[in-house]
Parts: C-alpha cells; sequence; structure tokens
C-alpha cells in the first residue's frame, strides 16, 4: 500500500513537474561596482522569471576577475554567461573556439541590433564569440562642485590643467590636485600624450611593434613627470601611503581634495556615486594646439560570451538576447555598462529618459573624439605590466625617462613578437 | 586482524585518503610534470624540458629579487614571532587575575589574523593618515610612508604577521604548564635567580616544542600570501613580492603556468632543504625528556 502511494506521489509530482521541463539552472559571471551587481541581479530575475530559467549570480570587483575566469576556463567550470573584457578574446580564443558561436543561436539573438562592425570586434576567427555591451573609452570628469568652490574653471587643456593645479594649491591646500594619474591611468595619460604627439597608437598592428620611438615615448614619460613634480596628480609613492586604495574608494576623491581623473566612460557612475550632493562633469579631451589628434582611446567594452561547455547554451542565449534586447532586462540594466551598443537598448533607454545627462555627454565625447584605432595588444596582460613595472621605477626614480622609454619598448615588442 | 575489519578500516580512511590523493598529491605530481612545460591554460602543454629553470637561474632579476624579499621575510618574521610568542606565553603562565580572558584575547588575532578583512584593516592602520600615524603624531613624530617607501613596506607586512602570534604561544603555553613545578622548587632551593631559572630549566624543556613552532611558523612564513596581495601588491618597487605571490602572477596573470610551476618548485626544495637543515641542527639543541638526543 506504501510503495502504491509513494509511485502516485512520484508520478503526480512528475506530471506537475513537466510545464518547467524546459528550464535550466544557469551561471552569470561579471565584475563591476556595486551599482552594476545591483542593476544585473535584478535584470536576471526578470530574465529568468521570464523564460523559466534560474540564474545564479557571480559577481566581483574588477581586481583578480581575470585570474578567476581564467582558473575557471582552464578548469572548466567557467559561468555558462560570462562578462568578458574585450582584450581577453585573443587570451582565452584566439581562434575562435574558446567561447561558444553565437551565430549558431540567431534564432535566439536579434543580431540585427548590433552594427557588422561591432559583431565583427566580438568575432574571432569568424565566430561571433561575443557580443558587444556597449562601447567605451577614457574620458577626462572632473569634480566641478570642487572647482567652482575653489574658483577654479574646468580645464579644457593641458595647460589649463598645470594652471589649475597651481590656483588648488593656492586656495584650498598643498593637498589638493584637479588629476588622478596612478598605475593604469597613469599608463593611458602618458599614452594618451604620445598618441597625440605622434598620431599613432602604441602598437603598430602591421609591424607588431611599438609605434613610437625612445625619444617620442621618453617625452611622453617626461610629461608625466611634470605632472607629478607641479603637483597636477598625486605621486606613485603618495598613493601607495595611502594603502593604495582605487580612487573611487579614496575619501580625498569623495571630499573633492582630488577633483578631477581619466576613466572609463562606463564607470562614471562608480565615480559620481562617492561625490554626494557633488556634480561630476565629462570634459573633451584634453590637449595642446600642437597635437596631431585628441587621441581618444576608444574600444568595444566588455562582451557578452556563452561557455563552448554550457550544458543549456540555448537558454544562455536566450537570457543573453533578453538582457541586452529585450525590455525586461534593458530596464533593468538601465546605463550600469555604458550606454548599451544594442540598438534597440539605446533607443528604450533614450526615449524613456533613463540615461542621465552626463552620462550620455561623457559617451559623446567618446564617440566624437578622433584618434587612431587601438590595439586590443594595449591591454595584453604583459604589455601593461612591463608599462606599469618600469613606470614604477622611474616614479621612484630608479630609471630617466629615456632609460624606462627603452625598457618599455623592448619588453613590449618581446611580447608583441609572439602574436 | 580479520579481513572485514581491514575493509571497513580503510573505508573509515577512505575520505582521507581520496582526498590527499585529489587534491595534494594528484596536483604536486602534476605539476612537477608542468615545471618542465610551456602551459597557457588555453592549450595543451608543450614539454620544454629543463628551460623553465634555465631561464629561473640564469635571466630572470625578478626572481632573484623576489626569493630574496622572500628570504628576508622569513629570516626577520619566524625568530621575532616565536620570541614574542615564547614572551607572551611566559607572562601568561603566571596565575594572574582575569588570566583567561587576556589568554584568549591574546589567541584571537592568530585566528583572524589572515583573513583578508584584517588585511584590508592593515591598509588602514598604516595609511598616510591611519591610527598608527596619527599615534606617532601626538608623540611629535613625523607621519612614516609605510607602505610607499620600499624600506619601511616589507617591515609592515612583517607587523602583520607578527601579530598573529596567538597559535604559537598556545603551544608554547601548553609546554610551559608542563613543566615539573619539583624541578622550580629544586633550582630555588639551590639559589637560581629567576634567569638562571627560565635559561637552564624552561628553556631546554621546551626545545622539542620550539623546534615544532619553527619548523611550522617557517614553511607557513614561505607561503605568505593575503598580506602583499591586499595590502601592497607586492610593491613598491618589489619590496614585498613575495614568491607566493609571483607564483600567482606567473600562472593566473601571465598564463605562463609552466614557469610559475617551476618557481613552485624551487620553493619547495628550499623549504625541504631548510627543514632538513632544522631537523639536522635540533640533534645539536632539542633536548627530549631531559636528555641530549643521541
Amino acid at each position: 500500500m506504501k510503495l502504491t502511494k509513494l509511485l502516485l506521489a512520484t508520478a503526480f509530482a512528475a506530471t506537475s513537474l513537466a510545464p518547467l521541463a524546459h528550464s535550466a539552472d544557469l551561471r552569470m559571471s561579471w565584475w563591476g561596482g556595486d551599482s552594476r551587481h545591483k542593476a544585473t541581479q535584478v535584470a536576471l530575475k526578470a530574465c529568468g522569471d521570464k523564460y523559466g530559467h534560474t540564474i545564479a549570480a557571480e559577481f566581483t570587483g574588477w581586481d583578480g576577475h581575470l585570474e578567476k575566469v581564467t582558473t575557471q576556463i582552464a578548469g572548466g567550470t567557467e559561468a555558462d554567461i560570462m562578462q568578458i573584457n574585450w582584450p581577453w578574446l585573443p587570451l582565452f580564443s584566439i581562434k575562435g573556439d574558446g567561447f561558444a558561436d553565437l551565430n549558431q543561436y540567431k534564432d535566439v539573438i536579434d543580431l540585427s541590433q548590433w552594427a557588422p562592425e561591432e559583431l565583427d570586434a566580438g568575432s574571432m576567427n569568424g565566430k561571433l564569440n561575443g557580443l558587444s555591451v556597449s562601447t567605451t573609452g577614457r574620458v577626462f570628469m572632473f569634480n566641478k562642485t570642487a572647482l567652482d568652490k575653489a574658483g577654479v574653471p574646468v580645464p579644457k587643456t593641458w595647460d589649463e590643467l598645470f594652471a589649475a593645479a597651481k590656483q588648488l594649491k593656492t586656495k584650498v591646500g598643498p593637498d589638493a590636485y584637479p588629476m588622478n594619474a596612478v598605475k593604469e591611468t597613469a599608463v593611458l595619460l602618458i599614452s594618451l600624450y604620445a598618441t597625440q604627439k605622434t598620431g599613432k597608437d602604441l602598437v603598430d598592428p602591421a609591424a607588431k611593434k611599438v609605434a613610437w620611438t625612445q625619444e617620442e615615448l621618453a617625452a611622453a614619460i617626461d610629461f608625466y613627470g611634470k605632472l607629478v613634480s607641479e603637483g597636477v596628480v598625486v605621486s606613485q609613492k603618495n598613493n601607495a601611503a595611502e594603502g593604495n586604495l582605487n580612487l573611487f574608494e579614496s575619501p580625498k576623491w569623495a571630499d573633492g581634495r582630488i577633483s578631477g581623473s581619466y576613466e572609463w566612460d562606463s564607470t562614471f557612475s562608480k565615480y559620481a556615486d562617492p561625490l554626494k550632493g557633488q556634480v561630476l562633469q565629462p570634459v573633451g579631451m584634453l590637449k595642446n594646439a600642437v597635437a596631431k589628434t585628441e587621441g581618444v582611446y576608444r574600444k568595444p567594452s566588455m562582451v557578452f560570451s556563452i561557455s563552448k561547455r554550457s550544458k543549456n547554451p540555448k537558454a544562455a542565449a536566450q537570457i543573453v538576447n533578453c538582457l541586452l534586447n529585450e525590455p525586461e532586462g534593458i530596464t533593468a540594466l538601465g546605463t550600469s555598462r555604458g550606454l548599451p551598443a544594442s540598438k534597440i537598448a539605446a533607443k528604450m533607454l533614450t526615449d524613456a529618459g533613463k540615461i542621465e545627462p552626463q552620462i550620455v555627454a561623457a559617451h559623446d565625447i567618446i564617440m566624437k573624439a578622433k584618434g587612431p584605432t587601438v590595439s586590443p595588444l594595449n591591454e595584453h596582460p604583459e604589455v601593461r605590466a612591463v608599462f606599469l613595472d618600469t613606470l614604477e621605477e622611474y616614479s621612484y626614480e630608479q630609471l630617466d625617462s629615456k632609460e624606462a622609454a627603452e625598457q618599455i619598448i623592448e619588453g613590449v615588442n618581446d611580447v608583441l613578437k609572439k602574436f | 586482524m580479520s579481513g572485514d575489519s581491514r575493509i571497513l578500516g580503510l573505508f573509515y580512511l577512505s575520505p582521507y585518503i581520496i582526498g590527499l590523493l585529489v587534491f595534494t598529491a594528484l596536483p604536486f605530481a602534476a605539476s612537477f610534470y608542468l615545471s618542465f612545460t610551456d602551459y597557457n591554460l588555453m592549450s595543451a602543454p608543450v614539454f620544454t624540458g629543463l628551460d623553465n629553470y634555465w631561464k629561473l637561474f640564469t635571466g630572470d632579476r625578478t626572481f632573484r629579487k623576489s626569493l630574496w624579499v622572500t628570504l628576508v621575510y622569513v629570516f626577520t618574521t619566524v625568530p621575532l614571532k616565536l620570541a614574542f610568542a615564547l614572551f607572551i606565553a611566559v607572562i601568561l603562565n603566571y596565575k594572574l587575575k582575569f588570566i583567561n580572558f587576556f589568554r584568549t584575547a591574546f589567541y584571537v588575532p592568530s585566528i583572524l589574523g589572515g583573513s583578508i578583512a584584517i588585511a584590508v584593516m592593515w591598509r588602514y592602520l598604516f595609511a598616510d593618515v591611519g591610527i598608527v600615524n596619527m599615534g606617532l603624531a601626538t608623540l611629535g613624530i613625523e607621519p612614516v610612508n609605510w607602505f610607499g617607501d620600499p624600506t619601511n613596506a616589507l617591515f609592515t607586512i612583517t607587523l602583520l604577521r607578527l601579530w598573529q602570534f596567538g597559535s604559537a604561544m598556545v603551544i608554547f603555553l601548553a609546554a610551559l604548564q608542563s613543566i615539573d613545578k619539583s624541578l622550580y622548587e629544586a633550582a630555588s632551593i639551590d639559589g637560581a635567580g629567576k634567569f638562571a631559572t627560565f635559561w637552564h630549566i624552561t628553556m631546554p624543556l621546551i626545545t622539542p616544542v620550539i623546534f615544532f613552532n619553527l619548523i611550522m611558523q617557517m614553511v607557513q612564513a614561505f607561503q605568505e600570501f593575503n598580506g602583499p596581495y591586499i595590502i601592497t601588491q607586492g610593491g613598491p618597487l618589489k619590496s614585498t613580492y613575495l614568491l607566493p605571490l609571483y607564483i600567482y602572477e606567473e600562472a593566473f596573470k601571465r598564463f605562463d603556468m609552466g614557469y610559475a610551476s617551476a618557481i613552485a618548485w624551487v620553493l619547495f626544495v628550499i623549504i625541504m632543504v631548510l627543514t632538513l637543515i632544522a631537523f639536522w641542527s635540533s640533534r645539536h639543541w632539542v633536548y627530549y625528556a631531559g636528555d641530549k638526543r643521541s
């Protein structure tokens, strides 16, 4: 009797669960700040409810995310859906076989929402490995409230930036700085100056070598040295003394003592959020009259990829499409990853007035500014490590600018030889 | 032992044996093989013979710097930590008021010490406007650049390790309490002072525990990762770039698992050689049951 009851109960349970047979348990991983984490979790819940899937969220800050994804992919335990930094595509999928080919799911994902060049940017060896979430670039942003309070105009050229530093020191104090440039930001500021002076990106894609001469790079490093010596930016040594805090975590950023930086436009909210009651204003590319180009560092931002080992790739494709092209995902994600690359998402958010004017302004600066095409190898971990280590030696006066330039060029060329 | 009992015994042991094989023995053997390969995690390893070791010992300035920093760190922290742990254990061995509270309070940092949260707290304590510099300012001392100055950064990381003296202290305390009180009474009757009693009775009797703590602390110090990773990221100028950090960055930032495995094996050999030296030297200074070990 008991056995009959058990069998009946099992049969009933199986019948009642039948409508959910298509549901899938998925995982999605990404990096970001608090605003992105919250928005993505809401979006995953909305899209999961729509398609009957459950999606476990795996999120971290930027630091360590590449290592985490690398370990997972090497061990075959990566999430079904992954937010992948665009420069990482050649690291994980040089032949295009590191991720699922999203062309195979074009019946689920509406690929017509991206321009052909955006799809090309996410393709490796002809296989669509990632869908561009947004186009991003480095943009100058200044705490207008803090500068206004000190009676200092928002800088629009390099010369005005140096003048702003002098005025801030006089009016606010010696620990007031109009710009931040440590580590990666310092590297990109040096690159910007060299690009403006030469009209070239760091990497010569044809020759697979550094495009700048030693003199050109040394001049850019000297420019960075001048930024430090004239009190425009905090020195690496003093930044380390503060405990190597991220700028958006630093009390000096929150209270306006550091009143400017050069960051990704897609992270604008991350830097604006701590400035409670203060206005963060994006500003066009700083340059001087002799610059050959504005030198904008523009690139596809992160992409959404699907694991080639996913047991439910079609379900994952449904969620990716929902996040990027459907109202539930678009509304919830908003501008947490910058202005969306998907046409329908951009239109929907613009029409609904959901995009903050400053984020639109920051993105417009990036999209309108001129500059050479940026190679993804600029952000190859070894290239970045050579630049960062050498710059640290320069900052601690172990090397002069010429020696530093020589070391960077030799080191980067060694890495580029492998490609 | 009957056959059934033997099988049952193996069954009870199996979780440990399986864990040991899967999580220790297999990675151990795999890393040895990988150290002779070029392996970028994404494609199959390619055997390259001794190339990784050749590069390590002939052309890698970073390895030499990292090895030197690691040795300085280990040879500074281990003796200081043992001395401090023993000093506190001797104090806590006295019958004082609220002694159990103090024993717990001194032990707590060793539970928390290795955590990420404590490393983050360290970053705030020793920041340019942190509590430590504020304390120095009240004494009229100029603020110190703890993390930004290469000569201070390693010291700051060392202090974090010293702060976690609790586990060594508890073991010392247990050893001190196990010493036969009649020996102290006899020494007292013979007119021995406190220092002579400590040096001639206490120290010889706790040498096995000193030896045990020395080995354990040395092995742990060679594996230090959290502190420098969170607080200084190995900088400035690689002054806190301990070997585990270098291994990690080679493996997961530069995707050179073969080279990282080679560094890991060099680190293993260094630890093994130092441990063997310690064991060899123990014949001359470790005493068991009051007799010099033959």
